[in-house]
Formats: structure tokens, C-alpha cells, sequence
């Protein structure tokens, strides 16, 4: 067993703020433009979401769809990528800390963490505040044990979670007896989230934004940037998920840090449970696990989003990138079927996306060595 | 990297025997985590049977057996996928396709024979396990990922054949695989005793032949087995082709099971396949694992969810046994593997 010294370049590599990978010298400028978007998830995030937009306002002006494609249209549709992105920074931590990191509890500690608030805040009349940072903490909990069990224990993650899922999914269902907590304050909560308002200062010139991207996932994702870039805990959650021997030599404590990264996805999954339970006006018990559930979009986003499955790779902007890709396609989409045909086309749409992004993954990896 | 597949690699030391002197290179016929189960599931039956005297009845092992074939037919397949490293995640969406192409298309509009219909079903579901397959052994990309992909493609598939309407009056066509007593053989379910036989098979197979060895030699490491001149790839295929084809046969047990299809066939079940197979000993990094075990994790369940209904109890309570069942069995087995490489 050989100490692996070539740990260190490696994380400069991945940082935040480093350049694309060094072009070859004299390659043209069409075999930079396709390196560029093999290698740089962001730029083929960004070139889709382009084309994704472009295509149905060019639909929407010919009359194909059935209401305007507008960009009013596309902001009222930001409020669905508030739980979505979110969700996404969530698998990102537990992707990013290795070992076959993933996390299948997510939907689970939505529902029951959602149940929680729904207790504090529209049975027991907590303030609002209190509320929200008992629902965090409770998810933290619920995601310390996922932690626990995979750091400590040495439990596969998605085994670990897969069995807390199943716990917490019938905890939230068995603590209020299946009935869903909807009191006069939890129904004003969807005043203070979902609904639109109009920015001061530069409000007139753009559409109005849904309130909970304020609330919610701009202070969520400043942290969570600050968090991975900016901070000693950031640098070793990428220094594990890289090379956890390599980790462990360098001293830092592998398990605390895996650990934790779990505890912070869980704590994430507790916030989008207040969000939730604001857009629905009700906590509902099987808000995050209800239908395909909440885990699935939100591994599937930070996939897409350009997140290594392996660990030690991924960025905060892939993630965001990505959410919108999403929230704006399936908005399109919506609008170009009638029925149940719109919700089942966002299905097909979003496993093409997957399998597509997947095997570009696996070729950009081979071709160029890698994906940033 | 290294450590890992040493440890691994590491036959278990049989009892008193010095370990240099007979190298073991099967694992013993029966493992500890299979005796562990085979002594949870008897002390819960036993307990069962006191608590509620209704729980030992045939009425209520037959349903039970009947519920536990799909799974444990596609935990064969999954077991097999787990054993080389990789996972599936889209059995439940490819339930969903082949049980709505079966139970609509084939038995409603067609009317045709049981052979024709379970044909078609096991064609079907070999056709999806073959995408999935190739994607995985030719793309080179994570199961689990592609998996996850093709799951939202077959659950899309699965909702346009419904059409969005449940599918009623299906006729009982399929009845021998119910679980009516046109379906049961001297009191046990057919469909029970199809996966005992399919289990006995793959058991010897996977045990006793070169090409069942070769799965495990992938999941150990797989880099040395294409050097030992396994064929990776169409290995790796195989197993995903194998469990597709099991999806369709166990989809005819699910359509067999009553007259009506709701749309949300199958779903879930992918979780419970992957239950099963992990509470039955197999190692989800791949390299170990048996299908006896992926019986007895799916009867463990199920015991589990009946035990659970028929003490009053809530239904949805039996997610939480399930949960605690999967931590206590690989915890177990956890303990187990780190005692036998200290060894």
C-alpha cells in the first residue's frame, strides 16, 4: 500500500475557482469549443438551458403551446426549484464525501421532518422561527444517524440510507396517523413562501420572483458555497471524497467529516421541509416520498449537474445550472401537452437527460480525463 | 484499493482447521448470515403463532409465499447485479411496463394463452433489461446512475400504455400462478414453487460452474478478472439481461394476483428487491452473496409486513421493521466480515 502523494495537486484541481483545464497548445478553435463543453459540465449546462428556452419561445410564438412561454411564465416556475435545488446542494455534500456516497433518505426526512413543523408550528402555535430552526435541527438529527451509520459504522451508504428511508418514511406516516396537518397558520405560510412578489428598486423592470428563493435558496446557497469554497471543512470533504487514505494521512478526521456531510444534508432536507409544507399550505406525511419522491430528482440534479458519482467532483453552480435546466424544460413541457401527457413527458425527458449526461460523463472521462 | 480486494480475496477459515493446510475456495454451502435469517425468521413465526394463532394457518402462509415469489424471482437477477458490483434500480418502473403490456395489451385486448402471455411478458422484460445492460457494459458509466435514468424512460413507457386509466376485468388467464387454488400445488403457491426451482438453479450455477464464478471473480475485482480472460462486458451484460427477463416472469405473478392494474404497479418494489437481496448477505460493493440468502431476506420481509397486519398494528409500521431489519442484518454481517479479517 503505497501513500498516494498525488492527493494534493489533485484537490487544486478541483477547486472552485480554478480555470477550465489547460487547453492543448494549437488545438483549433472548434476542438477547444468541444472540450470545453465535454469538460466543463457548466458550459454544456449552460449551451442546453439556451437551447431549452430558446425552443419553446420559438414553440410558444408560433401557438403550439398552450399558454404563453414567457418570462413570467419562467419565473413563477422558479418556486419548483426551490425544494429541488436544495435537495440537490443536499446530495452534494453526501456525493462529494466518497465511498459511494448517496443519500436515498432525503424524501423520508422531508415527510418527516415536515410532519415536525407541522407540530411546532400549527398544533403546538411555536413561533415561526423557533419552528423552522427545530425542523432543521431535527433533519441534522435524522441525517447524523445516516452519518453514523456510514462513517463509523463503515455501513454503504446506500444501504445505510435506504433502511432510514424506510424508517423515516413510516415514522412520518404512523406520528400523526396518516393525516396531514393543515391549521390556519400553516395555511398563511403559503403567503410568506410560494407567492410572488415584485423586487424594490429594479422590481418594475423584471417579473416577479417567488418569495421562497429569497427566503430559502439564495441564503442556502451562499452557505453552502462558503461552505465547500471558502472553509477548511469544504477543502476536506473534496480531500475525502477524493482519496480518503490519502485524507486520513494528511490527518484529517475522515469520519467526523463524512459524518458530517450527512448531518448537513439532512439539515438541508429539513429546510425544504418548511418549504414545502408552505407551498402545499399543509404538512403533509408523504410529501417528500409521494409518487417517484424527492431522492430520485435530486441525485438525478446533481448528476446532471456534473457531480462525480464517485466523489471528490462537483460544484454549487452545476447544481444550480442544472435545477433550471430542469424547472424551465419541464415548464415547457407542460405547456406543450394537454393532461396527464405533460407530467409523463417530463419523465422521458428527465431520463434521456440522465442516461445522455452519463455516458457523456463516461466519454469526456476517457477522451479528456476528466470532468470539472 | 489494495486492501480491500486482499481482504475479500480471503477465504473464510473453516472452524478448526489451519487455514494453511485446506485453502477453501467456495464459501461453506450454507454462510452465517443465511443461519442467522433462518433463525430470525423461525423465532419470528413462532412468536407470530402465539401472538396470533390466524398467523400459522394456511390462509395466511399461502398469500404470504405468493407475495414473496416476485421478489425473491427478481432478487435472483438482482443478486447476480450486485455480485459483479453494479445495481438496478429500474425493476419496479420495468414491473410496471410489463405487468401493463401483459395484463392490457396481451390478456384484455388480445385474449391470448398463458405460454403466449408469459412469453411475451419475460421477452419484454428481457428487452429492457438488454438497455440497461448494454448501457452499462458498453457506456461504462455507473449502474446506478443509467439505472436511475431508464427508470424515469420505463415509468414514462409504462403511464402511456396505461393511458391513464386502471386496467379492469382482466381475465384468469393467469390464474395458475395466482394465488386462488387453481394457482397452488398440494397448498403451496405455484409461483412459489417456480422460484424455488429458479433459485435452486442459479444457487448451483452460481456456485458450482466457471461461469457463475466469473460474476464473483467481476464483483472481487474487476480489472483482475478481465486479465484472468473473463469476458467482462458481455458478463456484465448477462446479469442485467437476466434480471430483465425474471422482471417479466415475476410481472405475471403480480398480474395474476387480481382482476384489476392500478398505475402504480411496481412501484417501490425496486427498493424491496435491493432489501431483500442485501439483508440476505450480499455484499452491496460486490464480489459475495447468494441467492439463498436473497430468499430468505425476501420471506424475512414479507413475514415481517404480514406479522405486522395481522397483530393490528398499522400497515405503514412495517417500513420501519424493514428499515431495522436491513441494519441489523448487514450490521451483522458488518461485524462478521471485520472479525474474519482480523483472523
Amino acid at each position: 500500500m503505497s501513500i498516494p502523494t498525488a492527493a494534493a495537486p489533485d484537490l487544486t484541481a478541483q477547486d472552485d475557482q480554478s480555470g477550465p483545464p489547460t487547453p492543448e497548445r494549437g488545438e483549433s478553435l472548434p476542438a477547444r469549443v468541444i472540450r470545453a463543453l465535454l469538460t466543463q459540465r457548466i458550459v454544456l449546462l449552460a449551451v442546453l438551458l439556451v437551447l431549452v428556452v430558446v425552443y419553446f419561445m420559438v414553440l410558444g410564438a408560433t401557438g403550439y403551446l398552450t399558454a404563453a412561454y414567457d418570462f413570467d411564465y419562467l419565473s413563477a416556475a422558479l418556486i419548483n426549484a426551490v425544494p429541488l435545488a436544495m435537495l440537490g446542494f443536499a446530495e452534494l455534500f453526501v456525493i462529494l464525501s466518497g465511498r459511494g456516497g448517496i443519500d436515498l433518505s432525503v424524501g423520508a426526512i422531508v415527510s418527516l421532518a415536515g410532519m415536525i413543523f407541522g407540530f411546532a408550528y400549527g398544533r403546538w402555535g411555536w413561533p415561526l422561527w423557533l419552528a423552522i430552526v427545530i425542523t432543521a435541527l431535527v433533519g441534522a438529527v435524522l441525517g447524523l444517524v445516516n452519518g453514523l451509520l456510514v462513517a463509523y459504522i463503515g455501513f454503504p451508504a446506500l444501504i445505510a440510507t435506504l433502511a432510514t428511508y424506510y424508517a423515516y418514511k413510516s415514522l412520518a406516516v404512523v406520528i400523526n396517523n396518516q393525516r396531514p396537518i393543515s391549521t390556519k397558520p400553516i395555511q398563511n405560510l403559503y403567503e410568506s413562501t410560494a407567492r410572488s412578489v415584485e423586487l424594490p428598486l429594479i422590481g418594475s423592470w423584471i417579473p416577479n420572483v417567488p418569495k421562497g428563493i429569497f427566503l430559502f435558496l439564495l441564503p442556502t446557497l451562499l452557505v453552502v458555497w462558503l461552505l465547500l469554497a471558502r472553509t477548511t471543512y469544504g477543502r476536506r470533504v473534496y480531500a475525502i471524497g477524493t482519496n480518503d487514505i490519502a485524507a486520513q494521512w494528511s490527518a484529517i478526521g475522515v469520519r467526523a467529516t463524512r459524518a458530517g456531510a450527512y448531518a448537513l444534508s439532512g439539515l438541508i432536507s429539513g429546510l425544504v421541509a418548511v418549504v414545502t409544507v408552505g407551498q402545499f399550505a399543509s404538512a403533509r406525511p408523504d410529501a417528500g416520498v409521494s409518487g417517484n419522491g424527492m431522492a430520485l430528482p435530486a441525485i438525478t440534479i446533481a448528476v446532471l449537474g456534473g457531480v462525480a458519482i464517485t466523489g471528490g467532483i462537483g460544484r454549487v453552480s452545476g447544481i444550480v445550472l442544472a435545477t433550471v435546466l430542469i424547472v424551465w424544460m419541464n415548464a415547457g413541457i407542460r405547456l406543450a401537452f394537454e393532461g396527464n401527457a405533460g407530467p409523463q413527458y417530463q419523465l422521458l425527458a428527465l431520463g434521456l437527460l440522465l442516461v445522455f449526461a452519463a455516458l457523456l460523463n463516461g466519454f469526456a472521462l476517457r477522451r479528456y480525463g476528466g470532468v470539472g | 484499493m489494495s486492501i480491500d480486494v486482499v481482504a475479500r480475496d480471503e477465504t473464510p477459515a473453516s472452524g478448526s482447521q489451519p487455514p494453511a493446510k485446506r485453502h477453501r475456495v467456495l464459501a461453506p454451502p450454507v454462510t452465517g448470515q443465511e443461519i442467522v435469517l433462518i433463525c430470525v425468521i423461525a423465532v419470528l413465526w413462532v412468536i407470530l403463532g402465539f401472538a396470533t394463532p390466524a398467523f400459522v394457518s394456511a390462509g395466511s402462509i399461502q398469500p404470504l409465499l405468493g407475495a414473496v415469489a416476485p421478489i425473491a424471482l427478481i432478487g435472483i437477477g438482482m443478486t447476480v447485479v450486485i455480485i459483479t458490483g453494479g445495481i438496478d434500480v429500474s425493476v419496479g418502473a420495468a414491473i410496471a411496463v410489463c405487468s401493463v403490456i401483459t395484463a392490457k395489451l396481451v390478456l384484455v385486448q388480445a385474449g391470448l394463452s398463458l405460454p403466449v402471455a408469459v412469453l411475451i411478458s419475460v421477452v419484454v422484460g428481457g428487452l429492457l433489461g438488454l438497455l440497461n445492460g448494454v448501457l452499462i457494459a458498453y457506456g461504462r458509466v455507473h449502474a446506478i446512475i443509467i439505472t436511475f435514468g431508464t427508470a424515469n424512460i420505463f415509468l414514462w413507457l409504462s403511464l402511456k400504455l396505461f393511458n391513464s386509466t386502471t386496467v379492469n376485468n382482466i381475465p384468469d388467464t393467469l390464474a395458475p400462478l395466482g394465488n386462488g387454488a387453481a394457482g397452488r400445488t398440494l397448498g403451496v403457491p405455484n409461483s412459489f414453487l417456480i422460484t424455488v426451482v429458479l433459485v435452486a438453479i442459479a444457487w448451483i450455477y452460481l456456485r458450482h460452474t466457471a461461469g457463475g464464478r466469473h460474476f464473483y471473480a467481476i464483483g472481487g475485482d474487476q480489472l483482475a478478472a478481465e486479465l484472468a480472460g473473463v469476458k467482462v462486458r458481455q458478463r456484465v451484460l448477462t446479469a442485467y439481461l437476466l434480471t430483465g427477463l425474471l422482471v417479466g416472469l415475476a410481472s405475471c405473478i403480480v398480474v395474476a394476483q387480481g382482476s384489476n392494474l392500478g398505475q402504480n404497479v411496481g412501484s417501490g418494489k425496486e427498493l424491496a428487491v435491493i432489501a431483500a437481496v442485501v439483508i440476505g448477505g450480499t455484499s452491496i460493493t460486490g464480489g459475495r452473496g447468494s441467492v439463498l440468502g436473497t430468499v430468505l431476506g425476501a420471506l424475512l420481509v414479507q413475514t415481517v409486513a404480514s406479522g405486522v397486519t395481522q397483530l393490528g398494528w398499522r400497515s405503514e409500521l412495517s417500513d420501519l421493521f424493514v428499515g431495522v431489519a436491513i441494519i441489523i442484518a448487514v450490521g451483522a454481517d458488518l461485524i462478521r466480515e471485520r472479525a474474519r479479517r482480523k483472523r
